[in-house]
């Protein structure tokens, strides 16, 4: 029993009638990490909210070390050991490496008493800073301001400060979101050394294989509910997604046996200077060509280019042999071309907006009466697109920042699918879509190109482009350094031209 | 990098402007040059009383460089040094408040270069003061209520910007009137910041609040009497109420003439800036000149508007 | 728009609604028709200029020029509204020619350097005030015809031409906001303006139009103001740009952009109005009333922030 750190029993939570959670049990031992799977929507985060004393549970116990938690706020929940990294991370750019660390602390470590203990000790703070991250053994220069600092180093600040709160238990969420493969062995190595140090892991993660990398034990949420705990040597990947989504997945690629039709798109020597070069290419209808390359090759630059979100300066792009040089996206879009970018959240749709207005505001222009929009055409066309997309909203009128993240792509695609283009760009459309949702975006895509849309695919997932794409263009440092077509392509074909040059 | 160039042009032009101020007055040495600053050249009674210099000036062969403090003490003090630095002859400054302003009085004293306040005071005292006594005014508008009323009545009290010197004096004087008219009853007093518009405003919540009890209104000064004169109007009430103001500006000229304002008071802009100038070049020649020269007012009414209008 | 927004709104109202109770009990003279009607009179103008800094702050913009717009188209307007001149077509169309051309130079700045509009309309705000005094060389013009003093004085069946005004307004704004595509387009930008772009959204158009379009608005109150005081007066709505983003901001409208709606503005702008006409029927001095209605603001803006959040 008392290997066990921390003990969740029976915890609900609804918010205004909906459960959010439904008598969820999490069990974590001393010093090791457990990995909380589920996808978006499944309850992890409001899960974590109660933990750190965020939110409030209507029912059930959490114990840390036999105490109960219920009815702790944040600062106490802190202060008793659990610390959390956000994924988002939340620091003072202007401060300093250790002021970041102390902040909200600088009176206890003043080393000054009384009144004196409101003076900053700088020195003091640095101190103690250097001993932190040396211990940690990350090379972080303690006075250096936070601004200058990479996304991984911030995160090792973070940790740095959960280690000095005494922590014994320590949330990540999604902590390799935003750094390098490299930057991720650094952390799983202080991961480790936090073990070593009884120090407890909760790991958030939609990244599978680091799951099975780190972790030691698995505990899946789905749509609220607890769906059970396993060690992470009795499970693989496919048992994992089962277990989250509830079925098994066989097949995530669908096939086709439809030929492809006249050219859409050719681009000719396409360049732009410090970006790409030299890139030709042509889309036909019906086919998917996928982009693939590393980060900076030069894919979402070439989509930019030829949407006309980016101007380029030689070669030439034409759509159904007629020159097109788009100044505006406006262009683009008029001459069938769609694009649904990396950037969701930046390029794709309107926050504030509702799902209807969201997918009508590249097509609003043909949904006219006089000088005022058909409001009826309009519903009758949302309607219509959220059912074929298998849209899951409330209604046309839920506003679409409180859709899951595939839900929003589905709005996006649906949105440049009203616009009737004959060419999609499709930059990392699966990019932050859970499992579930990932499979049906691919029925979508090579159902699209089924009806004889061209279709540009960019990912940086070698396992999409291969399963989804007809031919295969890669590109290395913004130059195009083969075309495999999809018999030869092997990932490791595919990352030798990435590298290439 | 664009915006750095942008200011660069900025500064370069008032440079250049600046240079140019004094090669002019290099060259023009027997010129008099005097600088003069003033309140606001947004003001109707402001831009008269700058006018009647600018033709002074011109009569007596002087130079007259004018500036717009724009309602800012702090930008009037550094208009004063930038004429001290420029070694004008003499200065005049309109004063934006009473006490703000007041160093710029010291900056020129101890620059040795006279300085004369034009229609109101500032705490420090001037080498001479051209003026009225607001204080002045508003009795006379106020007896004017008080014998038009037979001393009985219900008045009210219409302000400028509260705190500006104008609006304190104006008060006194009102209210010294009211105080030996035992009869007259103050019924309400509000700012209406000097404006036509918003004295318009508040008579019109006037006339919801009191009606058929209110005999006459003053207002400080003439853009918010026509605005209480439109409001009265428009409530069909004008010829119940007695409606004084103070400045005898174009506008309120007019009304008195139809007969819509019952009456105004004359605070002589011409006279103000003709005696300042002259006052001026009087100090810089160092010949004998008062040390305060007191424009009366006049009371304008319908009986004698033809000799105020132009 | 959605559920949140929509909840918010009605925190807003309830709002208006709690203060008006309280003020019809505190005084028998705020609930009546004619007290309602002097306060629809006297809100027309700022809800006008509200409802134009609305469209610019959905998109995430800001409009300071707002006051100095009003100032220009009045001048122009009563240039050419002298009695027996022009027909009263011409001074109205002038004075909205102007108000949009300042609109259109705003948003053509903005659009085009990418200088930050708060910037911009700065800029503009001391130009517009420049050319008002220009063209009005510094004084009001007045004597102007009885048509286009009816614009601001008159009433038909009883209800004053300004309320009249304001309700077309309302209405006209409120269905180019919610039911064309340029409304769609205007809470696009302003909600996500990078997205806008990639949806194929002109940008650049959107902008154009709601900085001309408040310009139009302003240049509307602009001759509303100037026939009400049957005067063009070169220093009439200064400050009244700040009035305007309260009401549009009070009513629900996010500086950030994205949110906002024409009712809301609406009562927001009523909510100043009521304020500041109770708070002289209730002889609230002059001093307090800056204060009390600071207060109600910041008042107003919480509670709709309680009930945005349930």
């Amino acid at each position: 029993m008392s290997d066990y750190i921390l003990r969740i029993k029976e915890v609900s939570k609804s918010f205004s009638g909906i459960k959010a959670l439904d008598n969820i049990h999490f069990d974590l031992k001393k010093g090791e990490v457990h990995a909380l799977m589920g996808e978006n929507g499944a309850g992890k985060s409001t899960f974590m909210k109660i933990l750190i004393g965020l939110v409030a549970p209507d029912s059930g116990e959490i114990l840390l070390e036999g105490e109960s938690l219920i009815g702790s706020n944040v600062n106490e929940t802190l202060k008793k050991g659990i610390s959390m990294i956000h994924q988002e991370i939340l620091i003072i750019p202007e401060l300093t490496v250790a002021q970041n660390i102390f902040l909200g602390r600088e009176r206890a470590v003043s080393g000054k008493r009384g009144m004196l203990s409101g003076w900053l000790n700088d020195k003091e703070i640095n101190q103690r800073g250097a001993v932190l991250l040396d211990k940690m053994g990350v090379n972080i220069a303690p006075n250096a301001k936070m601004k200058h600092l990479s996304v991984a180093q911030m995160q090792m600040v973070e940790i740095a400060k959960a280690i000095s709160n005494n922590a014994k238990v320590i949330i990540m969420d999604e902590p390799t979101s935003a750094i390098s493969d490299k930057e991720v062995a650094t952390l799983f190595k202080i991961i480790h050394d936090l073990k070593a140090q009884g120090v407890s892991i909760i790991y958030i993660s939609h990244k599978m294989d680091e799951i099975f990398r780190i972790s030691d034990t698995i505990t899946v949420l789905r749509d609220g509910k607890y769906v059970g705990t396993k060690s992470a040597t009795e499970l693989d990947q496919n048992a994992l997604i089962a277990m989250m989504v509830g079925r098994e997945i066989d097949r995530m690629f669908p096939e086709t046996t439809q030929p492809v039709g006249q050219e859409v798109l050719s681009v000719q020597n396409l360049g732009r200077a410090g970006k790409f070069s030299n890139i030709s290419f042509n889309v036909k209808a019906g086919e998917i060509v996928g982009l693939a390359g590393l980060m900076g090759a030069g894919r979402t630059e070439i989509a930019r280019a030829i949407f006309g979100l980016d101007q380029w300066d030689e070669g030439e792009i034409m759509i159904k042999k007629i020159p097109l040089r788009a100044r505006t996206p406006r262009e683009a879009i008029d001459r069938g071309i769609g694009y649904v970018s990396e950037d969701r959240k930046g390029l794709g749709f309107i926050p504030q907006m509702s799902v209807k207005d969201n997918i009508t505001l590249s097509s609003i222009n043909y949904h006219r009466k006089g000088g005022f929009i058909d409001t009826h055409s309009e519903q009758s066309v949302t309607d219509k697109m959220i059912a074929d997309l298998k849209i899951k909203t409330a209604g046309a009128g839920q506003q679409v920042t409180y859709l899951s993240g595939g839900n929003q792509q589905k709005v996006v695609i649906g949105r440049v699918l009203l616009a009737s283009p004959e060419l999609i760009i499709l930059d990392e459309p699966t990019r932050g879509v859970d499992v579930g949702a990932k499979f049906e975006i691919y029925k979508l895509i090579r159902g699209l190109a089924d009806q004889g849309m061209a279709i540009i695919m960019i990912s940086s997932e070698l396992p999409e482009i291969l399963g989804l794409s007809d031919r295969i263009l890669v590109l290395s440092k913004g130059k195009q350094t083969a075309m495999l077509s999809k018999a030869e392509a092997t990932q490791e074909l595919i990352m030798r031209y990435a590298v290439e040059g | 990098m664009k915006r750095n160039g942008i200011f660069a042009t900025i500064i370069a032009t008032a440079l250049f402007a600046s240079c140019n101020q004094s090669s002019d007055k290099e060259s023009g040495e027997d010129k008099l040059v005097i600088g003069a600053t003033m309140l606001s050249m947004q003001n109707e009674f402001i831009v008269n009383v700058s006018d009647a210099m600018e033709a002074k000036a011109k009569e007596m062969g002087v130079e007259l460089i004018t500036v717009d403090a724009e309602r800012s003490a702090l930008k009037q003090v550094e208009q004063v040094e930038s004429f001290i630095s420029q070694g004008v002859d003499a200065i005049i400054m309109n004063p934006c408040e009473v006490e703000a302003s007041s160093p710029a009085i010291k900056l020129a004293m101890d620059a040795k270069i006279p300085i004369i306040n034009v229609n109101s005071e500032t705490s420090a005292k001037p080498t001479a003061f051209v003026g009225s006594d607001d204080t002045e005014s508003a009795r006379i508008a106020m007896k004017y209520i008080a014998e038009k009323l037979g001393g009985k009545g219900n008045v009210l009290m219409m302000h400028g910007f509260m705190g500006q010197a104008a609006q304190i004096k104006r008060d006194n004087g009102a209210k010294e009137i009211l105080k030996a008219n035992r009869g007259l009853k103050l019924l309400a007093e509000q700012s209406g910041e000097w404006d036509r518009a918003k004295g318009m405003s508040l008579t019109e919540n006037w006339i919801q609040s009191y009606g058929d009890k209110i005999n006459a209104i003053f207002a400080q000064n003439d853009e918010m009497g026509m605005g209480a004169v439109k409001a009265l109007e428009a409530a069909g009430l004008k010829n119940k109420v007695l409606v004084v103001s103070v400045d005898a500006i174009p506008d309120a000229l007019q009304a008195v003439k139809k007969g819509t304002l019952d009456a105004t008071v004359f605070q002589n802009a011409k006279e103000q800036g003709g005696k300042a100038i002259e006052t001026a070049v009087k100090a810089a020649k160092k010949e004998a000149f008062e040390q305060e020269v007191l424009i009366p007012f006049r009371l304008v009414t319908k009986g004698n508007v033809e000799e105020f209008l132009k | 728009m959605n559920r949140f927004s929509k909840l918010g709104q009605y925190g807003i109202f309830l709002a208006f609604a709690l203060i008006c109770l309280v003020l019809a009990f505190s005084t028998p003279k705020f609930f009546t028709l004619s007290n309602l009607l002097i306060i629809g009179n006297q809100v027309s103008i700022n809800a006008l200029l509200a409802f134009g800094v609305t469209f610019v702050i959905i998109t995430g913009g800001i409009d300071l020029s707002l006051g100095s717009m009003v100032a220009v188209a009045g001048v122009v307007a009563a240039t050419f509204a002298h009695p027996d001149t022009y027909p009263l077509i011409v001074p109205l169309l002038v004075g909205l020619g102007a108000g949009s051309a300042i609109g259109a130079f705003n948003g053509l700045v903005t659009t085009k350097s990418k200088v930050p509009p708060f910037i911009v309309t700065l800029g503009t705000m001391t130009i517009g005030r420049g050319l008002a005094l220009i063209f009005s060389k510094g004084r009001p013009i007045s004597n102007l015809s009885d048509e286009f003093n009816f614009i601001g004085g008159g009433n038909i069946a009883g209800i004053p031409f300004p309320i009249i005004i304001l309700i077309l307004a309302f209405a006209v704004c409120s269905v180019v906001l919610n039911k064309t595509v340029l409304g769609r387009y205007i809470y696009a930008v302003g909600g996500n303006e990078p997205a806008a772009l990639a949806s194929g959204i002109r940008v650049s158009r959107v902008k154009m139009w709601v900085y001309t379009i408040c310009g139009l608005l302003s240049g509307l109150g602009g001759i509303l103001l100037t026939s009400r005081i049957t005067t063009g007066q070169p220093n009439a709505g200064a400050g009244f740009e700040l009035d305007a983003i309260a009401a549009a901001i009070i009513g629900g409208t996010s500086t950030s952009g994205g949110t906002g709606t024409m009712t809301g503005t609406l009562i927001g702008a009523l909510l100043i109005g009521v304020i500041s006409n109770s708070l002289d029927l209730l002889n609230v001095t002059s001093y307090y009333q800056q204060v009390v209605m600071g207060v109600i603001i910041i008042g107003a803006v919480v509670l709709d922030g309680i009930g945005k959040k349930d």
